[in-house]
């Protein structure tokens, strides 16, 4: 991929929260037609239609097989669409999808892509939701019989990175607040309507020790959508086209325990080396960004991608989140949609929802969330047991 | 929850069936582990061709690839890298087990394993700990090896 050679020029997005009457085909028809509509196209320029695999489908009206057999480009009327697929890489499932859609866009078979990802947990029961995430995150031969859920997944790396780097649990639970000031300014968030405190976070259940409630993240319902294309068509038809400037990758494991990163102090200086490549192929560095969008799912996840940024010393996020530089009006804008713990848990949505509010946030429709002036932001994604990483660059201009 | 001393089965009416715990599905690659810790051994799968110790075990050597390997006994020693405590939200079958510990165990032959810490009180667990083996037949076919303080 050349720097700059593809785009995003608009969105789509559903509040996220409990919506069990919204089946997953009605968030899917409504996020296509506000992302199109967004861009400023015509809905038959779109040439491929790329959906995100959703997780626990219900059997009898099956999302992913309707998906896979081409229901959404006939429900939108897109008359133009030549491809559809599907794809997915769990919680790194915005990454993926963007790969293949910058593959398709090489391909010359067409110049406009639209991805889609919809969601809904809220119509499985707890237990169904409790069983599906022991085995999401967990080997289901050599851990899942142990009882592990993913809860406990994260309190151990949280646990063990406390442990190692001295972060205390008033800064991991300072992540959560910091979360919950970003998501009272997006009109979509899950969680919206109240602060939260360090103290109330600390005080609220224990879940896994030492996670309480308000540090685990919350499943939601919801769905959203974005139309990529080449840059020299983004320049013709969108006002602020969003570049992709640069990005890199990182495969760990699929069991936490062969995780390359043995050390959970160093898990974050792990992948400074990615997201160092992601800023070179950018040809910026950390001091460029204006937003620092993380894809944690947990706090001390959030942290630790922290760790990687090139802005604090590696094992001082805790500290740096603490400060308040990370929240609204701070120095460090981190997470502007409140992410997993605030806007809400959507499966495979969580990073594709982060990368709709990168977009909006540099074309400057992000509302009360806006940082002003955002020209540059390094976007961050993560699926499985915490299995892999990617670091994106986007930009509303090309650096030279 | 526990500390109500009524099972969440009683108070769900849940079938015996949803209460089943989920058990291991031994491999082709992995039948060897769990046979040895029927008999209450701990044996690591080792690569004959480069040394490397894989767990989990995988069809051939994730280092070089290579077929021919020998399952080596452990120590049975261990060390506590980091741990949970499961309080709630757990599936059913674990419900009445809360709270329980999960781990990250360190095998002084290299690989670390996920497991529960048995044994010891919760206020007691601490970091570099260490830990030796303990066996849980938890079914007629199935042990599952567990850790307690050493
Ligand atoms: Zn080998």
């Amino acid at each position: 991929m050349d720097r700059g050679e593809f785009a995003i020029i608009g969105t789509g997005e559903v509040p996220c929260g409990n919506y069990p009457e919204r089946s997953e085909f009605e968030t899917a028809y409504t996020v296509a037609r506000a992302a199109i509509r967004d861009a400023g196209i015509d809905k038959d320029e779109i040439g491929a239609v790329v959906c995100a695999q959703h997780i626990m489908s219900n059997p009898n009206n099956d999302y992913n097989t309707e998906m896979v057999f081409g229901r959404l480009p006939e429900a939108i009327g897109a008359k133009g669409c030549r491809i559809t697929c599907m794809t997915s890489s769990g919680g790194a499932s915005s990454f993926s999808l963007r790969k293949t859609v910058e593959g398709i866009l090489h391909s010359g078979e067409t110049d406009t892509v639209l991805v889609v990802h919809a969601q809904r947990f809220s119509t499985f029961t707890p237990n169904e939701q409790a069983k599906y995430f022991s085995i999401a995150g967990s080997d289901v031969e050599w851990e899942v019989p142990y009882g592990m859920t993913y809860n406990a997944l994260a309190a151990m790396v949280t646990q063990g990175y406390m442990a190692y780097t001295g972060t205390t649990i008033e800064q991991v639970a300072s992540v959560c607040v910091a979360c919950r000031k970003w998501a009272m300014l997006q009109p979509n968030a899950m969680f919206n309507k109240k602060e939260i405190t360090v103290e109330k976070v600390l005080s609220s259940r224990m879940v896994a020790y030492p996670l309480t409630a308000f540090m685990c993240n919350v499943l939601a319902d919801g769905g959203s959508a974005f139309v990529m294309t080449t840059a020299e068509k983004a320049k013709k038809v969108c006002d602020r086209p969003v570049y992709i400037l640069g990005d890199a990758s990182s495969y760990s494991h699929r069991t936490i325990t062969r995780s390359k990163s043995r050390d959970l102090a160093k898990m974050g200086e792990s992948m400074a080396p990615v997201a160092r490549e992601a800023y070179e192929k950018a040809g910026l560095g950390p001091e460029d960004m204006d937003i620092y969008q993380v894809y944690g799912s947990y706090p001390a996840l959030q942290l630790i991608v922290m760790d990687a940024l090139g802005i604090c010393e590696p094992g001082r996020s805790g500290a740096l989140v603490e400060s308040g530089e990370t929240s609204p009006g701070g120095k460090y804008p981190v997470t502007t949609n409140g992410e997993a713990l605030s806007f809400g848990h959507t499966g495979t949505g969580v990073g594709i929802a982060l990368l709709v509010e990168s977009v909006r946030q540099l074309q400057g429709k992000a509302g009360k969330a806006q940082v002003e002036g955002a020209r540059f932001l390094v976007e961050n994604t993560g699926g499985g047991a915490f299995m892999d990483c990617h670091f994106t660059i986007l930009g509303n201009e090309i650096p030279h | 929850m526990s500390e109500q001393n009524v099972s969440i089965k009683d108070l769900l009416g849940l079938s015996d069936e949803e209460m089943l715990k989920p058990l291991p599905i031994p491999t082709k690659w992995s039948q060897p582990f769990w046979d040895a810790a029927k008999e209450h051994r701990l044996v690591l799968k080792k690569c004959s061709t480069c040394g490397n110790i894989d767990h989990p075990p995988y069809l051939y050597c994730t280092a070089c690839q290579a077929d021919e390997h020998e399952w080596i006994e452990a120590s049975g020693k261990g060390t506590l890298y980091a741990y949970a405590v499961n309080h709630f939200g757990v599936p059913f079958p674990f419900w009445d087990d809360m709270p329980y510990v999960l781990a990250m165990v360190d095998l002084p032959e290299g690989p670390r394993m996920i497991s529960n810490i048995v044994e010891c009180d919760i206020e007691k667990l601490a970091n570099g700990m260490e830990l030796e083996v303990v066996f849980d037949d938890v079914s007629g076919e199935i042990t599952l090896p567990k850790w307690k303080p050493a």
